[in-house]
């Protein structure tokens, strides 16, 4: 299944209730994590593990690959698009 | 306003929509905002504005205290994550729970400006400038605090918020009583 990463953008604004964000205000490629990008923490993760395997089916097997898994929403809608069924 | 002059002016947003476009106005780069519950948005566009002519920001400081005060606390907060978690299929959500602490909002000016001092929230029955005096003057008997960025900030839901913030700083400026804290209440309504 492919996800685009506007519907990622939203699903994440969903999650992790980012009032007043809009998916324009999220870059595919910054970062999510740290102070660039969407600023987001080691809490938030949970928050991104819960919603792919919720609402996509997906798990996120191995901890290591984590790290690039959850680099950029382009990362991750790849990472879905290629895991999901 | 700041120090009686308009900042900005809005007519359509109102509540915390009005807190999201303050960020979009003043061009605050935080992305960790909107990830704030409303009294902690509220907190940091009211300190942003204040402090927005200091000369040395984001150098970080022990001698600052943030001490901030409210009636509803995080009671918002608290009825939205209970909503969430009413069903028996709820996931309790971190991005919701870390802020069902009244204080949090203080924390995120601190973070936000890197200051190291006292930070602490006081949910109060009312307003009550006599109060506020007497706790924010016992903060400078920690003798690292110099200077106090404190204040009323409260949000009783998502239309009502309110935010009245001021520096107290050691010196020998005017005097910081109820009276001065009246004072400036009575010139922004």
């Amino acid at each position: 299944m492919d996800v685009t990463t506007k519907e990622l953008k939203e699903a994440i604004i969903a999650a992790l209730n980012l009032e007043g964000m809009t998916p324009e205000d999220i870059d595919d490629n910054a970062p999510l994590f740290g102070d660039q990008g969407l600023g987001l923490d080691s809490i938030d993760v949970l928050e991104l593990i819960v919603l792919m395997e919720k609402k996509y089916g997906v798990k996120v097997i191995n901890p290591i690959e984590g790290k690039h898994i959850f680099g950029s929403v382009a990362t991750m809608a790849e990472y879905i698009s290629k895991h999901s069924a | 306003m700041k120090d009686g002059e308009i900042v900005m002016q809005m007519s359509e947003e109102k509540g915390t929509a009005l807190l999201g476009a303050a960020y979009r106005h003043l061009k605050v780069s935080y992305p960790k905002f909107f990830k704030m519950d409303a009294i902690s948005k509220a907190g940091l566009i009211a300190s942003e504005i204040l402090l927005a002519d200091e000369r040395e920001r984001f150098v970080p400081r022990e001698d600052r205290a943030v001490v901030l005060f409210s009636r509803h606390g995080c009671e918002a907060d608290d009825i939205h994550y209970r909503e969430t978690i009413t069903d028996g299929n709820y996931f309790p959500s971190p991005a919701l729970f870390v802020y069902t602490l009244p204080n949090v909002v203080t924390g995120e000016i601190a973070i936000r400006n890197l200051y190291r001092g006292e930070t602490s929230a006081y949910v109060l029955e009312k307003f009550d400038a006599g109060q506020i005096v007497s706790i924010v003057s016992e903060s400078f008997e920690d003798p690292v605090t110099d200077s106090v960025l404190c204040g009323w900030v409260d949000c009783a839901d998502d239309n009502n918020v309110e935010a009245l913030v001021f520096q107290v700083e050691n010196g020998d400026g005017e005097e910081f009583t109820a009276d001065v804290i009246n004072g400036i209440l009575t010139n922004y309504k």
